[in-house]
C-alpha cells in the first residue's frame, strides 16, 4: 500500500512538474531562428538569443492562454497539499474527493489552455510545435489520470 | 531699519528664482483611437496671481520630423486656433485661463497626427519655465494591456473558488448549528429559520408525532 501511496504522490509531482515547465518556459512554437510563447518570443540574432515580445493579432487569446495554463499549475499545487491534509484528516473508508476536484479543475484548465492554443495560434505559419506545447498536452493526461485516481481511491479501512 | 527690511526681501527675490520658475503640467503620453476626439490638458503652477496677460501656445512637432510648427495661441483674453496648418477646423479650445487651464481638443483624428505637442505657459511677471510636452498616439483598436486580461481571468476563478470554499464552510457552520438548536429544544421543533427555535413557521409535522399522541 506504501508503494501505491508513493506511486500516486509521484504522479502528482509529475503532473505539477510538467504544468510548471509548460507555463514558464518560452517554447510552445519554435521555427528555426525563433522560440515563441505564451510570455516572449526568443529570437536568435548573431549568435545571441534575444527575448522580444510576442507578436501575435489575439493578444486576448493570448492572454487567457496565460491565465488558463497559470491557474492549472496553481490548481496542481492546491491539490498536493489538500492531499497530503487529506490523508491524514480523512476518515477512514473515505474517497479523496477534494484533491480529485482540484486535479480535475487543473486538467480542465490545462485542456482549455491547450485547445485555445491548438485551435487559434499558428494556423498558417511555418514550424513546428514546441516541446512545452507537448507537455501541456501530457500533463493533461497525467492530471486526468490521477484526478480519477483520487475519485476512485478509499483510504485503508483498518 | 525699513530699508533694510526691504533690500533683504528684494535680495531674496532676487536670489531666490528657482521658486518663482513657472512648472506646466501637461500628462506625458495620450492614446486614441483613429477618428475619435482627444482632448491635451496644459496647466501650470505659479507663485504669482493669474495676471491678465497670461499667454498659452501649443506647437506640434510630428514623429520623424525635427521642426515644430505653432498650432495655438491665446493671448489678450483671446485664443487663436489655427486656420492653416494641419489641423485647420479640428482644433478647439476647451480650456479657462482665469483656472490656469489651457487644454485643447483635437477632433477627428488622423495617423498623420502622432507626434509631440508643446505647451508653453506664462504668467507675467513670471515668465522662466520649461514647456512640457505630451505624445500622442494614435491607434486603430485600443490594444489590450499587457496582463489585464490574464490577471482577470486568474483573480475571477481564484476568487469564486474561495467564495465556494467559504459558502461551503458556512452552511457546514449552519448546519451544526440547527443541530445544536434541535437538541436544545425538546419538543421536536424542526423551524426551518436560521435563528433556531424562536420561529413559529408552519412546519411539517414529524411523522413519529402521529405515534406518540
Amino acid at each position: 500500500m506504501l508503494i501505491l501511496l508513493a506511486g500516486i504522490f509521484l504522479l502528482h509531482i509529475a503532473s505539477i512538474v510538467l504544468l510548471l515547465v509548460a507555463t514558464i518556459d518560452n517554447s510552445w512554437w519554435v521555427t528555426e531562428q525563433t522560440a515563441t510563447d505564451l510570455w516572449g518570443t526568443w529570437v536568435y540574432q548573431n549568435g545571441n538569443w534575444n527575448l522580444t515580445n510576442v507578436v501575435t493579432n489575439s493578444q486576448e487569446y493570448l492572454q487567457a492562454v496565460q491565465a488558463t495554463s497559470v491557474l492549472a499549475c496553481i490548481f496542481a499545487i492546491l491539490g498536493l497539499f489538500v492531499f497530503i491534509a487529506q490523508l491524514f484528516t480523512l476518515q477512514k473508508g473515505q474517497r479523496f474527493i477534494f484533491s480529485g476536484v482540484f486535479q480535475f479543475l487543473a486538467c480542465l484548465c490545462i485542456m482549455i489552455a491547450a485547445s485555445i492554443y491548438t485551435d487559434i495560434f499558428h494556423k498558417t505559419d511555418r514550424g513546428q510545435y514546441g516541446y512545452c506545447f507537448i507537455l501541456a498536452w501530457i500533463a493533461f493526461c497525467l492530471t486526468l489520470i490521477s484526478s480519477i485516481i483520487y475519485f476512485v481511491l478509499r483510504k485503508k479501512v483498518k | 531699519m525699513l530699508a533694510f527690511l526691504a533690500l533683504a526681501s528684494i535680495a531674496l527675490v532676487g536670489i531666490a528664482p528657482q521658486c518663482q520658475a513657472i512648472v506646466i503640467y501637461t500628462g506625458w503620453e495620450r492614446h486614441a483611437l483613429v477618428g475619435s476626439d482627444v482632448r491635451l490638458s496644459c496647466s501650470f503652477f505659479s507663485w504669482r496671481w493669474t495676471s491678465e496677460d497670461v499667454t498659452f501656445s501649443w506647437s506640434y512637432r510630428p514623429d520623424g520630423s525635427r521642426d515644430s510648427i505653432s498650432i495655438f495661441h491665446f493671448t489678450g483674453g483671446a485664443p487663436y486656433v489655427d486656420n492653416k496648418g494641419p489641423f485647420r477646423d479640428r482644433l478647439e479650445f476647451v480650456g479657462n485661463p482665469s483656472r490656469r487651464d489651457g487644454s485643447i481638443l483635437i477632433k477627428n483624428l488622423d495617423f498623420n497626427d502622432n507626434g509631440t505637442f508643446t505647451c508653453d505657459a506664462k504668467n507675467p511677471p513670471d515668465i522662466v519655465g520649461r514647456p512640457s510636452s505630451v505624445r500622442l498616439l494614435v491607434f486603430e483598436n485600443l490594444p489590450v494591456q499587457a496582463g489585464v486580461i490574464t490577471g482577470a481571468i486568474i483573480g475571477a476563478v481564484l476568487g469564486l473558488l474561495v467564495l465556494i470554499v467559504v459558502i461551503y464552510y458556512l452552511m457546514r457552520f449552519l448546519v451544526a448549528r440547527r443541530v445544536f438548536n434541535l437538541s436544545v429544544s425538546k419538543h421536536g421543533k424542526k423551524g426551518k429559520g436560521k435563528e433556531g427555535s424562536q420561529q413559529r413557521q408552519p412546519r411539517r409535522t414529524p411523522p413519529f408525532s402521529f405515534l406518540s399522541s
